[in-house]
């Protein structure tokens, strides 16, 4: 005789999920037991992450000693390594030159890819695949192949040292348009009948990309922007050649790195952590105020929605 | 208002592929309503986008109201356009949707208002001017759409599938507000669809289509009464004509058909055609619509019944012939008591009938009608 085998059913005959029933540990402990493990490695690499920049925000305050300690928190807090940043150095002029670098690049390298993008994206040509295929190709070899190159051409077109910001600028932007792949599968996710239907409507090409296209495009285009102002905002190989020590070309990563290599380290460690904490601000302000649109225009191609 | 005439019209998209368009030619006449109707890949949609400037006419001309327009581009041709999948702009409201085009051409505020309060109202959707497409149903924003075309007052009305993403019931009941709203605005329409229920409810014309190349041009009736050849006969009707292979034997100046060994005598109309063509004996393909088959009082083609469906007014028995062939027979059932119907399942036998006035002959190699 074969066991009979009882199934639990609702009020209206269908069976109760087993999924219901307690089983064993049930789920709820053992969910809270891995919860408990995975946000006890998160906090570990957090604190492994921030420790870094939290030492050099403290040793930014701190005014007992101008060089490296063995302790964590400063016995004396102040602003004076902030103040000597500003007054007794030339950071703010290379500050001022990076802004300027980074928002000169960010505008006009937005302009180029997101030109390319939509190009790439909504018109048919000949060769467009193989365009795209040597781009992507060209984009695989590093930057810093070309260092020399540039410099002699830059160098013949005076476009170095005090020049350089505008050199570099130029650097930046050049081959920005090669970076089209983010933006060009943003826009593949519009639909083109939006562009058809604006043009039927009325619209002329470029009407149809400013009216129609950029206002759904506000994730990509702080993308754009984004990572546009971040390139020279850290860029420190490509500037240090252009720039080659002189002052009043100077950016802040190059211009730092001069105060580690001309100087005792140990007399502007502190400075050095002020000019480091002075540099990120702008920077992590830029992230928190648009890290919504930045997550947006990094996945907004994975999915076609 | 305007006429729109294409001329020889071709698209190639790639040299050395199959054309999507071949040789189409066509005169709309001013207020027209043309459907093109067919399967998918058949080339309607290309043409209406040739038509719209949306794509590029390999060769031909095309003329909207006397001008040519081959090399115009879409906002220069002075039509309007109802997309698949509304198209609306997401980032604008209703309002502003229908108003995209008079702000483009810097119509005066007032004036913008009046026409896009007007359509609304036509349409009833004025209550949803603030909102975003978004916060729309799939009929409210196909009224959109539709609104954003009506406002433009433009010479052509051109439609893509715009009931193809409605589900059943929104899509009659929008095909029912076209037929009103082609009453109120009055102008040219070309209309693509795959539903051949939509192409005989709206069409004043319909220009069906199948691998580029146009099949038949003609009112409903006609296509539906009179189909050109084979693929027409089965496009248009639904469910699709029956249709199996029969002899046409000739017996001096009279004709009859045989099939599944059953004799009907063609009416002498139908003889008068085929003798005027010289047409001798010969194999056929017979279509008969699912309507037209009746019960035999007597006699008539045995048949098995192997599906019933049943829609409430009417009954679809799908049934196969001694030799295999299966057919459609759609019987209303208002003419069946209570038993009949009770005997109609599956495995039942039932003797089918069709007149000689409601049979289509078709040549098995050209599939012309033969009675064209």
């Amino acid at each position: 005789m074969s066991k009979v085998k009882n199934i639990e059913t609702d009020n209206l005959g269908r069976p109760v999920e087993a999924t219901t029933k307690k089983t064993g540990m049930g789920i709820k402990a053992s969910r809270r037991i891995s919860n408990i493990i995975v946000y006890a490695i998160l906090v570990l690499i957090t604190v492994i992450w921030l420790f870094p920049f939290v030492g050099i925000v403290f040793d930014s305050f701190r005014m007992e000693s101008t060089s490296q300690v063995s302790y964590l928190i400063p016995k004396q807090w102040g602003f004076g390594n902030y103040i000597n940043l500003f007054t007794k150095t030339d950071f703010l002029k290379w500050f001022l030159n990076t802004a300027l670098m980074g928002v000169a690049t960010s505008v006009i390298q937005t302009v180029f890819v997101l030109s390319m993008s939509y190009v790439l994206s909504r018109m048919r040509f000949k060769g467009r695949k193989g365009l795209m295929n040597i781009m992507l190709i060209l984009g695989m070899f590093p930057g810093f192949l070309t260092l020399i190159l540039i410099y002699k051409v830059f160098s013949d077109l005076h476009l170095t040292e005090g020049m350089a910001p505008l050199g570099l600028i130029i650097v930046y932007c050049a081959s920005s348009g090669m970076g089209y792949y983010v933006s060009k599968g943003f826009f593949d996710t519009i639909p083109k009948s939006l562009d058809e239907a604006a043009r039927v409507d009325g619209a002329t090409r470029f009407q149809v990309f400013y009216k129609v296209i950029m206002p759904l495009s506000k994730p990509i285009v702080i993308y754009t922007m984004l990572m546009g102002f971040m390139a020279p905002w850290g860029d420190f190989m490509m500037a240090s050649y252009i720039i080659h020590e002189n002052n009043e070309g100077m950016n802040v990563a190059v211009g730092m790195y001069e105060w580690l290599s001309r100087t005792m380290l140990n007399t502007t460690y502190t400075r050095f952590c002020a000019a480091g904490v002075t540099v990120s601000i702008p920077v992590v302000a830029v992230f928190l105020a648009l890290q919504k649109y930045y997550v947006q225009g990094v996945t907004g191609g994975a999915v076609k929605g | 208002m305007a006429t729109v005439k294409l001329t020889n019209v071709v698209k190639i998209y790639e040299k050395g592929h199959t054309p999507a368009v071949s040789d189409f030619n066509l005169e709309i006449a001013d207020k027209e309503f043309v459907v093109f109707v067919g399967p998918s890949g058949c080339g309607k949609s290309t043409t209406l986008r040739m038509i719209a400037g949306l794509e590029d006419i390999s060769s031909g001309t095309i003329e909207i109201d006397g001008r040519v327009v081959n090399d115009l581009q879409p906002r220069d041709r002075d039509i309007a356009m109802v997309f698949q999948n509304y198209a609306l702009y997401p980032h604008l409201t209703v309002f502003e949707n229908m108003a995209f085009s008079l702000r483009l051409k810097k119509v005066p505020n007032d004036e913008v208002y009046a026409r896009v309060t007007e359509a609304a109202e036509i349409l009833g959707i004025t209550e949803y001017l603030t909102r975003k497409p978004r916060a729309l149903s799939g009929g409210q924003r196909q009224r959109v759409a539709i609104g954003r075309a009506m406002v433009r007052d433009s010479k052509v009305f051109l439609m893509d599938e715009p009931l193809s993403n409605l589900d059943a019931k929104l899509r009659n009941q929008m095909r029912a507000e076209i037929i009103l709203l082609r009453q109120k605005i009055d102008t040219t329409f070309i209309y693509v669809t795959h539903d051949q229920t939509e192409a005989m409810t709206l069409g004043d014309r319909i220009v069906i289509m199948k691998d580029g190349f146009i099949q038949q041009v003609g009112s409903p009736t006609e296509v539906f009464d009179m189909p050109d050849n084979l693929f027409v006969a089965e496009f248009i009707g639904a469910p699709k004509m029956n249709t199996f292979f029969s002899e046409l034997v000739r017996e001096g100046n009279k004709y009859y058909v045989t099939p599944y060994g059953y004799r009907i005598d063609l009416d002498e109309d139908k003889c008068a055609i085929l003798r005027e063509k010289g047409i001798e004996s010969q194999k056929i393909i017979l279509g008969v619509r699912p309507e037209h088959i009746t019960r035999a009082a007597e006699g008539g083609i045995p048949c098995t019944i192997k599906v019933n469906e049943m829609m409430g007014s009417e009954l679809h028995l799908h049934v196969s012939t001694d030799n295999g062939d299966s057919l459609i027979v759609r019987l209303p059932t208002v003419n069946l008591t209570a038993d009949e119907r009770a005997h109609m399942t599956r495995g039942n036998s039932l003797a089918i009938d069709f007149q000689s006035k409601v049979i289509h002959m078709f040549d098995p190699e050209t599939q012309r009608n033969l009675i064209k």
